[in-house]
Protein backbone atom coordinates (compact mmCIF):
# COMPACT_ATOMS: atom_id res chain seq x y z
CA UNK A 1 0.00 0.00 0.00
CA UNK A 2 2.77 2.35 1.02
CA UNK A 3 4.55 1.48 -2.21
CA UNK A 4 1.45 2.31 -4.25
CA UNK A 5 1.13 5.72 -2.59
CA UNK A 6 4.79 6.50 -3.26
CA UNK A 7 4.36 5.47 -6.89
CA UNK A 8 1.26 7.61 -7.32
CA UNK A 9 2.92 10.67 -5.81
CA UNK A 10 6.07 10.24 -7.89
CA UNK A 11 3.97 9.55 -11.01
CA UNK A 12 2.28 12.90 -10.47
CA UNK A 13 5.52 14.80 -9.84
CA UNK A 14 7.29 13.00 -12.68
CA UNK A 15 4.51 13.84 -15.13
CA UNK A 16 4.63 17.42 -13.92
CA UNK A 17 8.36 17.44 -14.57
CA UNK A 18 7.87 16.28 -18.14
CA UNK A 19 5.06 18.77 -18.68
CA UNK A 20 7.46 21.55 -17.65
CA UNK A 21 10.21 20.07 -19.78
CA UNK A 22 7.92 20.05 -22.81
CA UNK A 23 6.97 23.68 -22.30
CA UNK A 24 3.34 23.17 -21.37
CA UNK A 25 1.31 26.25 -20.51
CA UNK A 26 0.92 26.89 -16.83
CA UNK A 27 -2.86 26.65 -16.91
CA UNK A 28 -2.77 23.07 -18.22
CA UNK A 29 -0.07 21.80 -15.85
CA UNK A 30 -2.25 20.46 -13.06
CA UNK A 31 -4.73 18.59 -15.24
CA UNK A 32 -1.98 17.11 -17.40
CA UNK A 33 -0.09 15.76 -14.38
CA UNK A 34 -3.33 14.50 -12.87
CA UNK A 35 -3.77 12.41 -16.02
CA UNK A 36 -0.42 10.72 -15.31
CA UNK A 37 -1.41 9.99 -11.72
CA UNK A 38 -4.82 8.56 -12.57
CA UNK A 39 -3.60 6.40 -15.45
CA UNK A 40 -0.98 4.86 -13.15
CA UNK A 41 -3.67 4.39 -10.51
CA UNK A 42 -5.83 2.53 -13.02
CA UNK A 43 -2.87 0.40 -14.03
CA UNK A 44 -2.21 -0.56 -10.40
CA UNK A 45 -5.89 -1.20 -9.69
CA UNK A 46 -6.49 -3.39 -12.75
CA UNK A 47 -3.23 -5.24 -12.17
CA UNK A 48 -4.37 -6.03 -8.63
CA UNK A 49 -7.66 -7.46 -9.92
CA UNK A 50 -6.54 -9.19 -13.12
CA UNK A 51 -2.83 -9.89 -12.64
CA UNK A 52 -2.25 -9.25 -16.35
CA UNK A 53 0.25 -6.54 -17.26
CA UNK A 54 -0.83 -6.15 -20.89
CA UNK A 55 -4.49 -5.84 -20.01
CA UNK A 56 -3.85 -3.36 -17.18
CA UNK A 57 -1.65 -1.20 -19.33
CA UNK A 58 -4.15 -1.32 -22.18
CA UNK A 59 -6.99 -0.15 -19.96
CA UNK A 60 -4.81 2.54 -18.39
CA UNK A 61 -3.82 3.96 -21.76
CA UNK A 62 -7.39 3.77 -23.03
CA UNK A 63 -8.47 5.77 -20.01
CA UNK A 64 -5.61 8.22 -20.58
CA UNK A 65 -6.80 8.84 -24.13
CA UNK A 66 -10.44 9.33 -23.13
CA UNK A 67 -9.30 11.72 -20.42
CA UNK A 68 -7.13 13.62 -22.92
CA UNK A 69 -9.93 13.93 -25.47
CA UNK A 70 -12.21 15.35 -22.80
CA UNK A 71 -9.54 17.72 -21.53
CA UNK A 72 -8.85 18.84 -25.08
CA UNK A 73 -12.50 19.65 -25.51
CA UNK A 74 -12.89 21.56 -22.24
CA UNK A 75 -9.57 23.35 -22.32
CA UNK A 76 -9.52 23.97 -26.08
CA UNK A 77 -6.14 22.60 -27.06
CA UNK A 78 -4.86 19.51 -28.92
CA UNK A 79 -5.39 16.18 -27.13
CA UNK A 80 -1.77 15.27 -27.87
CA UNK A 81 -0.59 17.58 -25.12
CA UNK A 82 -2.49 15.67 -22.50
CA UNK A 83 -1.99 12.16 -23.80
CA UNK A 84 1.78 12.49 -23.95
CA UNK A 85 1.92 13.52 -20.29
CA UNK A 86 -0.73 11.02 -19.16
CA UNK A 87 1.18 8.01 -20.52
CA UNK A 88 4.55 9.08 -19.11
CA UNK A 89 4.33 6.82 -16.03
CA UNK A 90 3.37 3.90 -18.30
CA UNK A 91 6.39 4.34 -20.57
CA UNK A 92 8.64 1.33 -19.97
CA UNK A 93 11.80 3.24 -19.10
CA UNK A 94 13.02 0.76 -16.54
CA UNK A 95 12.52 -2.41 -18.58
CA UNK A 96 14.14 -0.75 -21.59
CA UNK A 97 17.11 0.10 -19.35
CA UNK A 98 17.50 -3.45 -18.00
CA UNK A 99 17.01 -4.83 -21.49
CA UNK A 100 19.95 -2.78 -22.75
CA UNK A 101 22.18 -3.28 -19.78
CA UNK A 102 21.80 -7.10 -19.66
CA UNK A 103 22.31 -7.25 -23.43
CA UNK A 104 25.62 -5.43 -23.09
CA UNK A 105 26.65 -7.64 -20.17
CA UNK A 106 25.99 -10.66 -22.39
CA UNK A 107 23.20 -12.13 -20.23
CA UNK A 108 20.95 -12.73 -23.18
CA UNK A 109 18.17 -14.64 -21.45
CA UNK A 110 17.51 -11.98 -18.82
CA UNK A 111 17.86 -9.31 -21.47
CA UNK A 112 15.35 -11.05 -23.73
CA UNK A 113 12.77 -11.25 -20.96
CA UNK A 114 13.09 -7.49 -20.32
CA UNK A 115 12.94 -6.88 -24.06
CA UNK A 116 9.76 -8.91 -24.20
CA UNK A 117 8.29 -6.82 -21.36
CA UNK A 118 9.20 -3.59 -23.13
CA UNK A 119 7.45 -4.73 -26.31
CA UNK A 120 4.32 -5.68 -24.34
CA UNK A 121 4.19 -2.24 -22.68
CA UNK A 122 4.78 -0.30 -25.86
CA UNK A 123 2.15 -2.33 -27.73
CA UNK A 124 -0.40 -2.02 -24.96
CA UNK A 125 0.00 1.77 -24.72
CA UNK A 126 -0.12 2.28 -28.47
CA UNK A 127 -3.07 -0.08 -28.94
CA UNK A 128 -5.06 1.56 -26.14
CA UNK A 129 -4.56 5.04 -27.58
CA UNK A 130 -5.30 3.98 -31.15
CA UNK A 131 -8.44 2.14 -30.12
CA UNK A 132 -9.93 5.21 -28.43
CA UNK A 133 -8.80 7.47 -31.29
CA UNK A 134 -10.57 5.21 -33.79
CA UNK A 135 -13.82 5.33 -31.82
CA UNK A 136 -13.52 9.07 -31.44
CA UNK A 137 -13.01 9.52 -35.18
CA UNK A 138 -16.00 7.34 -35.99
CA UNK A 139 -18.16 9.39 -33.68
CA UNK A 140 -17.04 12.76 -35.04
CA UNK A 141 -17.58 11.51 -38.62
CA UNK A 142 -21.11 10.51 -37.71
CA UNK A 143 -21.75 13.92 -36.22
CA UNK A 144 -20.69 15.48 -39.51
CA UNK A 145 -18.63 17.97 -37.65
CA UNK A 146 -15.30 18.32 -39.40
CA UNK A 147 -12.78 20.26 -37.39
CA UNK A 148 -9.15 20.31 -36.41
CA UNK A 149 -9.09 18.82 -32.97
CA UNK B 1 -10.88 33.72 -52.76
CA UNK B 2 -8.51 33.45 -55.67
CA UNK B 3 -4.81 34.10 -55.33
CA UNK B 4 -2.37 35.50 -57.83
CA UNK B 5 0.45 33.23 -58.88
CA UNK B 6 3.06 34.85 -56.61
CA UNK B 7 0.70 34.66 -53.69
CA UNK B 8 0.25 30.98 -54.36
CA UNK B 9 3.99 30.51 -54.09
CA UNK B 10 3.91 32.45 -50.81
CA UNK B 11 1.13 30.24 -49.57
CA UNK B 12 3.13 27.13 -50.39
CA UNK B 13 6.10 28.59 -48.54
CA UNK B 14 3.94 29.42 -45.51
CA UNK B 15 2.43 25.95 -45.47
CA UNK B 16 5.84 24.30 -45.61
CA UNK B 17 7.04 26.48 -42.73
CA UNK B 18 3.95 25.60 -40.78
CA UNK B 19 4.53 21.90 -41.39
CA UNK B 20 8.16 22.16 -40.41
CA UNK B 21 7.28 24.00 -37.21
CA UNK B 22 4.67 21.40 -36.33
CA UNK B 23 7.16 18.57 -36.85
CA UNK B 24 9.77 20.40 -34.76
CA UNK B 25 7.31 20.70 -31.89
CA UNK B 26 6.57 16.99 -31.96
CA UNK B 27 3.18 16.93 -33.68
CA UNK B 28 1.90 13.63 -35.01
CA UNK B 29 2.25 12.99 -38.73
CA UNK B 30 -1.49 12.83 -39.24
CA UNK B 31 -1.92 16.23 -37.59
CA UNK B 32 0.66 17.82 -39.89
CA UNK B 33 -0.91 16.39 -43.04
CA UNK B 34 -4.38 17.30 -41.87
CA UNK B 35 -3.46 20.88 -40.92
CA UNK B 36 -1.67 21.55 -44.21
CA UNK B 37 -4.62 20.28 -46.24
CA UNK B 38 -7.16 22.29 -44.30
CA UNK B 39 -5.23 25.55 -44.37
CA UNK B 40 -4.40 25.08 -48.05
CA UNK B 41 -8.04 24.54 -48.94
CA UNK B 42 -9.07 27.49 -46.80
CA UNK B 43 -6.93 29.68 -49.04
CA UNK B 44 -8.73 28.45 -52.12
CA UNK B 45 -6.75 25.44 -53.24
CA UNK B 46 -9.05 22.92 -54.89
CA UNK B 47 -6.79 20.05 -53.99
CA UNK B 48 -3.96 19.65 -51.50
CA UNK B 49 -1.64 16.66 -51.37
CA UNK B 50 0.58 16.55 -48.34
CA UNK B 51 2.96 13.70 -47.80
CA UNK B 52 4.82 13.96 -44.52
CA UNK B 53 7.40 11.76 -42.90
CA UNK B 54 9.62 12.75 -39.99
CA UNK B 55 12.42 14.00 -42.23
CA UNK B 56 10.54 15.30 -45.27
CA UNK B 57 7.46 17.23 -46.32
CA UNK B 58 6.24 17.01 -49.87
CA UNK B 59 3.37 19.34 -50.64
CA UNK B 60 1.32 19.99 -53.76
CA UNK B 61 -1.40 22.58 -53.98
CA UNK B 62 -3.66 22.65 -56.96
CA UNK B 63 -6.13 25.36 -57.96
CA UNK B 64 -9.29 25.11 -59.97
CA UNK B 65 -7.67 26.83 -62.95
CA UNK B 66 -5.34 23.81 -63.11
CA UNK B 67 -2.39 25.76 -61.79
CA UNK B 68 -0.45 23.48 -59.46
CA UNK B 69 2.60 24.05 -57.32
CA UNK B 70 4.78 21.43 -55.66
CA UNK B 71 7.67 21.74 -53.33
CA UNK B 72 9.63 19.45 -51.09
CA UNK B 73 11.24 20.37 -47.81
CA UNK B 74 13.87 18.32 -46.10
CA UNK B 75 13.58 18.47 -42.30
CA UNK B 76 16.91 18.29 -40.53
CA UNK B 77 16.09 19.06 -36.92
CA UNK B 78 15.18 15.97 -34.96
CA UNK B 79 11.80 16.30 -33.35
CA UNK B 80 11.72 17.76 -29.89
CA UNK B 81 8.56 18.41 -27.96
CA UNK B 82 7.30 21.93 -27.42
CA UNK B 83 3.71 22.07 -26.31
CA UNK B 84 3.51 25.84 -26.18
CA UNK B 85 4.42 26.37 -29.81
CA UNK B 86 2.33 23.39 -30.85
CA UNK B 87 -0.69 24.95 -29.23
CA UNK B 88 0.08 28.31 -30.84
CA UNK B 89 0.31 26.85 -34.35
CA UNK B 90 -2.83 24.88 -33.76
CA UNK B 91 -4.66 28.04 -32.73
CA UNK B 92 -3.29 29.83 -35.78
CA UNK B 93 -4.45 27.11 -38.17
CA UNK B 94 -7.90 26.93 -36.61
CA UNK B 95 -8.16 30.69 -36.80
CA UNK B 96 -7.12 30.65 -40.46
CA UNK B 97 -9.73 28.05 -41.32
CA UNK B 98 -12.47 29.99 -39.54
CA UNK B 99 -11.74 33.39 -41.04
CA UNK B 100 -9.04 33.91 -43.62
CA UNK B 101 -6.21 36.15 -42.59
CA UNK B 102 -4.11 37.85 -45.29
CA UNK B 103 -0.99 35.94 -46.27
CA UNK B 104 1.49 38.54 -44.96
CA UNK B 105 0.00 38.36 -41.48
CA UNK B 106 0.02 34.55 -41.62
CA UNK B 107 3.71 34.81 -42.49
CA UNK B 108 4.27 37.20 -39.59
CA UNK B 109 2.46 34.97 -37.09
CA UNK B 110 4.51 31.97 -38.23
CA UNK B 111 7.74 33.90 -37.83
CA UNK B 112 6.70 35.04 -34.38
CA UNK B 113 5.89 31.50 -33.30
CA UNK B 114 9.15 30.14 -34.66
CA UNK B 115 11.08 32.63 -32.55
CA UNK B 116 9.54 31.55 -29.25
CA UNK B 117 12.09 29.82 -27.04
CA UNK B 118 11.43 27.61 -24.07
CA UNK B 119 12.34 28.98 -20.67
CA UNK B 120 15.63 27.33 -19.66
CA UNK B 121 14.86 27.50 -15.95
CA UNK B 122 11.64 25.56 -16.47
CA UNK B 123 13.50 22.93 -18.50
CA UNK B 124 15.99 22.42 -15.67
CA UNK B 125 13.23 22.35 -13.06
CA UNK B 126 11.25 19.87 -15.14
CA UNK B 127 14.25 17.58 -15.65
CA UNK B 128 15.13 17.67 -11.96
CA UNK B 129 11.57 16.80 -10.93
CA UNK B 130 11.19 14.11 -13.58
CA UNK B 131 14.54 12.38 -12.96
CA UNK B 132 14.15 12.47 -9.18
CA UNK B 133 10.60 11.16 -9.17
CA UNK B 134 11.21 8.38 -11.65
CA UNK B 135 14.27 7.14 -9.76
CA UNK B 136 11.94 6.74 -6.75
CA UNK B 137 9.01 5.57 -8.89
CA UNK B 138 11.01 2.62 -10.19
CA UNK B 139 11.95 1.54 -6.67
CA UNK B 140 14.85 3.75 -5.61
CA UNK B 141 15.28 5.35 -2.19
CA UNK B 142 14.88 9.05 -1.52
CA UNK B 143 18.67 9.40 -1.77
CA UNK B 144 18.68 7.78 -5.20
CA UNK B 145 16.09 10.34 -6.23
CA UNK B 146 18.18 13.21 -4.92
CA UNK B 147 21.33 12.06 -6.70
CA UNK B 148 19.35 11.45 -9.88
CA UNK B 149 18.02 15.02 -9.67
CA UNK B 150 21.51 16.43 -9.33
CA UNK B 151 22.69 14.54 -12.38
CA UNK B 152 19.59 15.67 -14.29
CA UNK B 153 21.03 19.20 -14.18
CA UNK B 154 24.14 17.90 -15.92
CA UNK B 155 21.98 16.11 -18.50
CA UNK B 156 20.24 19.42 -19.21
CA UNK B 157 23.49 21.33 -19.55
CA UNK B 158 24.99 18.71 -21.84
CA UNK B 159 21.84 18.50 -23.92
CA UNK B 160 21.65 22.23 -24.44
CA UNK B 161 25.36 22.37 -25.24
CA UNK B 162 25.20 19.51 -27.74
CA UNK B 163 21.88 20.72 -29.11
CA UNK B 164 23.59 23.84 -30.43
CA UNK B 165 26.09 21.79 -32.40
CA UNK B 166 25.67 19.53 -35.41
CA UNK B 167 26.02 16.38 -33.31
CA UNK B 168 23.36 13.78 -34.11
CA UNK B 169 20.95 12.54 -31.46
CA UNK B 170 22.63 9.14 -31.35
CA UNK B 171 26.09 10.62 -30.85
CA UNK B 172 24.89 13.06 -28.21
CA UNK B 173 23.08 10.25 -26.37
CA UNK B 174 26.29 8.25 -26.47
CA UNK B 175 28.34 11.09 -24.98
CA UNK B 176 25.82 12.15 -22.37
CA UNK B 177 25.22 8.61 -21.15
CA UNK B 178 28.96 7.95 -21.02
CA UNK B 179 29.63 11.04 -18.89
CA UNK B 180 26.62 10.45 -16.62
CA UNK B 181 27.64 6.80 -16.32
CA UNK B 182 31.15 7.79 -15.19
CA UNK B 183 29.77 10.31 -12.69
CA UNK B 184 27.16 8.03 -11.15
CA UNK B 185 29.51 5.04 -11.24
CA UNK B 186 32.26 6.80 -9.30
CA UNK B 187 29.78 8.14 -6.77
CA UNK B 188 28.20 4.72 -6.21
CA UNK B 189 31.60 3.10 -5.68
CA UNK B 190 32.10 5.27 -2.58
CA UNK B 191 28.53 5.82 -1.42
CA UNK B 192 27.39 2.23 -1.11
CA UNK B 193 23.85 2.95 0.05
CA UNK B 194 23.00 4.26 -3.41
CA UNK B 195 21.47 2.06 -6.10
CA UNK B 196 23.21 2.79 -9.34
CA UNK B 197 20.56 1.28 -11.63
CA UNK B 198 17.72 3.33 -10.11
CA UNK B 199 19.67 6.58 -10.36
CA UNK B 200 20.55 5.87 -13.97
CA UNK B 201 16.95 4.93 -14.83
CA UNK B 202 15.78 8.27 -13.44
CA UNK B 203 18.27 10.13 -15.58
CA UNK B 204 17.73 8.15 -18.73
CA UNK B 205 13.98 8.64 -18.52
CA UNK B 206 15.04 12.07 -19.81
CA UNK B 207 16.99 10.56 -22.70
CA UNK B 208 15.32 7.25 -23.33
CA UNK B 209 13.15 7.13 -26.44
CA UNK B 210 10.30 5.34 -24.67
CA UNK B 211 7.85 8.06 -25.60
CA UNK B 212 9.09 8.31 -29.17
CA UNK B 213 8.88 4.53 -29.39
CA UNK B 214 5.28 4.52 -28.20
CA UNK B 215 4.39 7.28 -30.65
CA UNK B 216 6.03 5.47 -33.54
CA UNK B 217 3.96 2.37 -32.91
CA UNK B 218 0.93 4.62 -32.65
CA UNK B 219 1.81 6.16 -36.02
CA UNK B 220 1.94 2.70 -37.55
CA UNK B 221 -1.41 1.72 -36.08
CA UNK B 222 -3.14 4.77 -37.53
CA UNK B 223 -1.71 4.17 -40.99
CA UNK B 224 1.45 6.28 -41.16
CA UNK B 225 3.58 3.19 -41.47
CA UNK B 226 6.67 4.73 -43.06
CA UNK B 227 7.09 7.41 -40.39
CA UNK B 228 6.42 4.83 -37.73
CA UNK B 229 9.08 2.48 -39.03
CA UNK B 230 11.61 5.27 -39.53
CA UNK B 231 11.09 6.59 -36.02
CA UNK B 232 11.09 3.14 -34.44
CA UNK B 233 14.41 2.35 -36.11
CA UNK B 234 15.81 5.67 -34.91
CA UNK B 235 14.63 4.81 -31.40
CA UNK B 236 16.54 1.54 -31.47
CA UNK B 237 19.67 3.34 -32.60
CA UNK B 238 19.25 5.95 -29.84
CA UNK B 239 18.65 3.26 -27.23
CA UNK B 240 21.72 1.36 -28.42
CA UNK B 241 23.78 4.54 -28.20
CA UNK B 242 22.54 5.09 -24.63
CA UNK B 243 23.39 1.53 -23.67
CA UNK B 244 26.76 1.82 -25.36
CA UNK B 245 27.64 4.98 -23.43
CA UNK B 246 26.62 3.62 -20.03
CA UNK B 247 28.26 0.28 -20.50
CA UNK B 248 31.53 1.74 -21.76
CA UNK B 249 31.55 3.89 -18.63
CA UNK B 250 30.92 0.82 -16.42
CA UNK B 251 33.63 -1.25 -18.08
CA UNK B 252 36.10 1.61 -17.84
CA UNK B 253 35.37 2.08 -14.14
CA UNK B 254 35.74 -1.66 -13.51
CA UNK B 255 39.21 -1.54 -15.00
CA UNK B 256 40.31 1.71 -13.36
CA UNK B 257 38.91 1.35 -9.84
Amino acid sequence: MREAVIQLVTAFVGSLGFALLFGMRRRHLFYASLGGLVSWGIYLGVLELSGNVFFSCLLASMFAMVYSEQMARFRKCPATLFIIIAIIPLVPGSSLYYFMSYAVLGEMETSASYGHQTVIWVLAIAAGISFVTAIHELRSKRNQNPKIS
Amino acid sequence: MSLEHEQRADLLECLLDMGELLLECGAEISRVEDTLSRVGRAYGASHVDAFVITSLISLSIEFSDLDALTETRRIYSSAGTDFYRLEKINELSRHTCRELIPLPSLRKSLNDISKIKKDDRLIVLGSVLAAGSFAIFFGGSIWDGAVSSVFAVFVCLLQSYLGNTEVSTAASNLMISFLIGIGVGVLCKYATMLHMDKILIGDIMLLIPGLAMTNSVRNMLVGNTISGVVRLTECFVWALALAGGFMTAMLLLDILL
